[in-house]
């Protein structure tokens, strides 16, 4: 059967009707690592993975993609387990949900930034089937815990025909809903390293409502006490919404780095924010707006993070 | 035996509610039948164009479709609820001269029926429409200027309506003012977004009548619209409505009704269809947006001696209900207030963009954007506390409204303008008259500002203008010595409003039995007399007054033996009048409820987020039937409005909705929604309403809007004409005052 043409939800210059529910597709359920590289290996784009369906099923829907397998990984050894070492960090099944990696004691101890940028996401019943692997793999621009996942130094550990890669955040994405995947791979585990001592961190999320809708802005903001840093702290910063990927922000990170932490500082690292943005005019927002509040939020999210600091000190 | 308000004014359970939470209850998609066939809608590529040619033979010998049905199949192509200005579908070979011209992307022009769902999407996609493109309009100031493309003969200019007021002596007044406020109010578009997208089975019923199982407002006038367009008579068509997941005037024109009975009509076989949300925010019409430029003067003590107001309202490219919506803001835009000098020029415009229509509270909204906003400048511009310059000028009982007429007997503005500010907690009546009990609390943060604000209104109950208005109802006593069931037979449309339950508490009071012991049989043309439609917050008056004449004729019956006793009664309202074409002067309507509005925002400066805190909404409802319900619509309604003011944007580019998505196309969550809304329920009865009862629905939708533009205005210092009040829009107003982002 031909497919209906797709529909493109921030673009629909011409609109095209989807057809009802679905397109026909097989499900396999992979228990092992192996078979999911060979079935994405020998089905190429015809076939695509599952977690928690939140993106891919849309797309589905929308007539977008229409792949011929879905091959579910929620059950392959690992994908669903939350681990934590107090030296090695955090270690996340690529398919574990939201709603339980916030619920999580460790992640709520150790890495409450994580918690805070996964409860920005859509809704709490959405989360329950929502997982931050998948967020990551779908490399939207506007995937809230991208930031997050980017000043923790979250490291995408997967799995393909070669064995095992070890790839950070920072270099995982390629583009808009672009992620460097090789032929083969899937996402197994995202590694989370502990945090520099005495770390605070911060995601603002900027939708137009108080909920639900996807960011216009997000800036995740992870400082810490640094005796090596001019300032005597060190921040991270990195945003969402305004750029092609998720991004981080050196520029304002030097400016913190090597002043004395006043006000004023934290003033101007702001607009460093501001400058690194490169957003486009969709119907969220206007790259304008977008730009002017990369700026606020940015310095919110230090305010909220140097008063933590301090606070700490 | 009978005993007095047996369940009036009692919070009672919906009928509905346990079938409806358990999933019990059908909606219009979850009905199917053995053997029926799937319709899929073609709509139109083009905002404008004639179509030349459509080639179905690719569609037709798709596997599995049955028919394809177009322009030439249609017995009488044309449709429309005041007026018959649309093709049932576009194209070639019509029975009706211009229907071969599409004039916006929601006409219709194809119908694809097939054995599965999916047959007919991947179809309709295979029908070659061949266009000849047509120079569109899609604004209003332009569609009136000279040399604009013409959209209908009957149109000239694209001016489907013009109404006027000239009350007194406008120049008189202006000499008289001694303050004069003006403003270019801007309103947008609303969708509907009911909780049940379009969705319906045509079938043909044992007795050979073409049926619609749909969901509607007016089960009478949907028979009426399909019967013209299949050129049957009325009684071989029926109306079924099952549950109805809401409509809000949504479903008040035709949208899948035509074609579904058309399409079980010609293939004599049960036909189904279900829209996507999608198809659902394309395929209906909107609520208008409205360009009005009012200026008002008043004198220094605030009493109102002019008001003058240019009117503009996009149609859309059919009238739908557009003359009575635009009727009903030429009136509100003079607010519930007596002005004794009035000029106002209401103008319908047909554009090439989605046809507009009714949307709860219907030209209200609108209208009293402009005139509550003059009305808080007014007060702004004087000094003057907002809710003592309208007690000054309130219509009272006997006052002229603009239309050279007073309001009809029961007016309770004044009461209602007071309870309301007194149960407010924000103002109290001082020795010099009504003033704020505090300013405003501002919060620490720098960035938040808080502000407070009010407006009130006026909304009509019932048809308007002059149109026919009734409402049938009959009630059954049936039983031997005792009374074992009582069974009302009223259409009225219970669209999630709980109509239902309503007349079965009125039925119940009237004969004096349980609530247990009464059947409402509605929803089906086979099975009922006329009702009007579930709109213009009509029909707890409307059907109320029926019921209860019907009861007391059935009681009468039975206690003279007659078994069962069955009484029918026909309620007719006192009669309304259209606007004079020259002074407008007119009798417009035959009871009004009224409203005023108290609310408490919370913006953020930096990022343009308005968070409605608080609101109180107060309302005359004559008399409470049931006052949950009430409480509902009053929540549903600011939850509603809310959306309205500061959230909902379609945005429509070149005649197209480029946000068809509830992704793109935000409604209020929980999240966005007041932490308190507090109803204050007055009973006033209406001499002419049942039990005292007036109509509230619409009501509390009406003032929110400049209510909140005037907390706005009172956390800012900043008046805010334009609706809806994105968060961008916000921040880019407030950078031109130099306030929050520079
Ligand atoms: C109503 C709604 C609201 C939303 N709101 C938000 C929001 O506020 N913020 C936000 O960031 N997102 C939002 N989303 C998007 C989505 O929920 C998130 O991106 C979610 O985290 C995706 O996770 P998932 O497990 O459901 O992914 P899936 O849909 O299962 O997968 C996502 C993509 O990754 C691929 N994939 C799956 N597993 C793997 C793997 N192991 N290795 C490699 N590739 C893989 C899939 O093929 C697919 O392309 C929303 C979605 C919806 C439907």
């Amino acid at each position: 059967m031909p497919m209906p043409a797709a529909l493109d939800r921030e673009n629909p210059s011409v609109l095209v009707m989807p057809g009802p529910g679905l397109p026909a597709f097989d499900y396999v359920r992979a228990s092992k690592p192996d078979e999911v590289c060979d079935l994405l290996l020998q089905h190429g784009d015809n076939a695509r993975l599952l977690m928690g369906g939140t993106d891919i099923l849309v797309l589905m829907r929308d007539g977008v993609l229409a792949p011929k397998i879905l091959i579910d990984v929620k059950h392959l050894p690992g994908m669903t387990t939350i681990s934590f070492d107090p030296a090695g960090g955090l270690r996340l099944g690529a398919a574990v949900s939201m709603n339980t990696m916030t619920a999580h004691p460790a992640v709520k101890q150790h890495y409450p930034l994580l918690a805070e940028a996964a409860q920005a996401v859509a809704s709490y019943q959405l989360r329950t089937r929502a997982t931050m692997g998948g967020n990551l793999c779908n490399a939207s621009p506007a995937a809230d815990t991208a930031p997050a996942a980017l000043v923790l130094n979250a490291r995408c550990v997967t799995w393909g025909p070669d064995g095992e890669r070890i790839i950070p955040v920072g270099a995982f994405f390629r583009g808009p809903k672009q992620n460097v995947l090789m032929p083969g791979e899937f996402l197994a585990f995202i590694d989370v390293p502990i945090p520099p001592p005495g770390w605070v961190g911060r995601y603002i999320k900027l939708g137009r409502n108080a909920g639900g809708d996807l960011a216009i802005v997000g800036v995740a903001v992870l400082g810490y006490p640094d005796a090596n840093a001019a300032s005597g702290c060190r921040f991270r910063i990195a945003l969402a919404s305004v750029a092609p990927t998720p991004i981080r922000v050196p520029e304002a990170e030097a400016i913190l780095a090597n002043m004395p932490i006043t006000g004023e500082t934290l003033e101007r690292a702001a607009p460093a924010a501001q400058a690194a943005a490169r957003p486009i005019d969709d119907l969220r927002g206007s790259a304008r707006y977008r730009k002017a509040m990369t700026r606020n939020l940015t310095r919110r999210a230090l305010d909220d993070v140097w008063a933590g600091l301090r606070k700490e000190g | 035996m009978k005993e007095k308000a047996f369940v009036i004014g009692q919070s009672v359970r919906r009928l509905d509610a346990v079938g409806k939470v358990i999933g019990e209850a059908l909606y219009p998609g979850d009905i199917d039948m053995e053997d029926q066939l799937w319709m899929k809608i073609r709509m139109s590529d083009r905002v404008h164009a004639r179509v030349t040619a459509i080639d179905t033979r690719q569609a037709e010998a798709y596997p599995g479709v049955v028919a394809v049905l177009t322009a030439t199949d249609v017995p009488v192509n044309e449709y429309g609820l005041i007026m018959p200005d649309q093709p049932v579908l576009c194209g070639p070979g019509s029975s009706k001269a211009g229907a071969d011209i599409v004039r916006c992307i929601s006409d219709q022009v194809a119908l694809v029926i097939a054995e599965s769902e999916e047959t007919a999407a991947v179809a309709a996609d295979l029908i070659e429409i061949t266009y000849e493109d047509l120079p569109a309009v899609v604004d209003v100031m332009q569609a009136i200027a000279d040399g604009a493309p013409q959209l209908h003969a009957h149109a000239k200019n694209n001016v489907l309506n013009h109404y006027r007021i000239r009350h007194g002596d406008i120049n008189a007044g202006w000499e008289q003012a001694e303050v004069i406020v003006e403003g270019e109010y801007h309103t947008g578009y609303q969708e509907h977004v009911y909780l049940q997208p379009e969705a319906g089975l045509g079938y043909i019923d044992d007795e050979k009548r073409v049926t619609v199982v749909v969901a509607g407002q007016h089960a009478h006038e949907d028979r009426e619209q399909v019967a013209h367009a299949l050129g049957l008579p009325e009684e071989q068509v029926r109306i079924v409505y099952p549950a109805i997941g809401g409509a809000f005037g949504g479903r008040e024109d035709m949208s899948i009704q035509i074609a579904l009975a058309l399409a079980a009509w010609k293939l004599q076989r049960p036909v189904k269809v279900v829209w996507s949300r999608e198809e659902s925010i394309i395929g209906h019409h909107k609520r208008h947006p409205f360009t009005i430029r009012a200026r008002w003067g008043a004198t220094r003590e605030g009493k109102l001696v002019a008001a003058e107001a240019e009117v503009y309202a996009d149609a859309g490219a059919y009238a739908y209900t557009s003359t009575k919506v635009t009727g009903n803001a030429h009136l509100m835009v003079n607010g519930p207030y007596e002005i004794p000098n009035v000029k106002v020029d209401t103008y319908g415009v047909y554009t090439n963009n989605i046809p507009c229509g009714a949307f709860r509270g219907f030209g209200g909204p609108q209208g009293a954007f402009a005139a509550e906003g003059q009305m808080n400048k007014l007060a702004d511009a004087l000094g003057m506390d907002p809710v003592q310059i309208r007690a000054l000028n309130v219509l009272e009982e006997g006052s002229i409204t603009s239309v050279g007429t007073p309001l009809p007997p029961g007016v309770t503005l004044s009461k209602v303008l007071a309870e309301g500010a007194a149960q407010s907690d924000y103002w109290h009546k001082t020795g010099a008259g009504w003033a704020r009990i505090s300013p405003t609390e501002q919060p620490t943060t720098p960035a938040k500002r808080r502000g407070i604000g009010m407006a009130m209104g006026f909304k009509n109950i019932g048809f308007s203008f002059g149109a026919p208005e009734e409402n049938w109802a009959t009630v059954e006593i049936h039983g031997d010595a005792k009374i074992e069931r009582v069974v009302v037979r009223e259409a009225g449309a219970d669209v999630g409003q709980g109509a239902h339950t309503v007349f079965a508490q009125m039925v119940a009071d009237g004969v004096g039995v349980p609530l247990d012991k009464v059947e409402v049989i509605g929803h089906d043309t086979a099975e009922t007399d006329n009702s009007g439609s579930s709109s213009a917050s009509r029909m707890t008056f409307m059907a109320g007054n029926a019921i209860k004449t019907a009861a007391e004729q059935a009681l009468e019956k039975w206690r003279s033996e007659q078994r069962p006793a069955v009484a029918t009664y026909r309620y007719v309202p006192p009669k309304t009048t259209p606007y004079d074409p020259e002074t407008g002067r007119a009798n417009p309507n035959f009871a009004y409820g009224y409203m005023a509005q108290f609310v408490e925002v919370e913006v953020d400066i930096e990022t343009g987020h308005i968070d409605v805190v608080r609101v109180v909404s107060a309302h005359d409802v004559g008399r409470a039937i049931n006052p949950q319900q009430i409480e509902g619509q009053i929540e549903g309604a600011v939850v509603q409005a809310l959306g309205y003011a500061i959230m909902e944007n379609l945005v429509v580019k070149d005649g197209r909705i480029q946000n068809p998505f509830l992704s793109t196309y935000l409604i209020p969550t929980i999240w966005d929604i007041p932490r308190e809304t507090k109803s204050v329920i007055l009973e006033y009865a209406d001499p002419r309403g049942p039990w005292g009862a007036r109509g509230m629905a619409e009501m509390p939708f009406i003032p929110l809007a400049p209510a909140i533009v005037a907390a706005l205005h009172d956390a800012t210092g900043i008046w805010f004409d334009h609706i809806p009040l994105t968060p961008e829009s916000v921040v880019s107003r407030l950078r031109e005052h130099n306030i929050g982002v520079i």
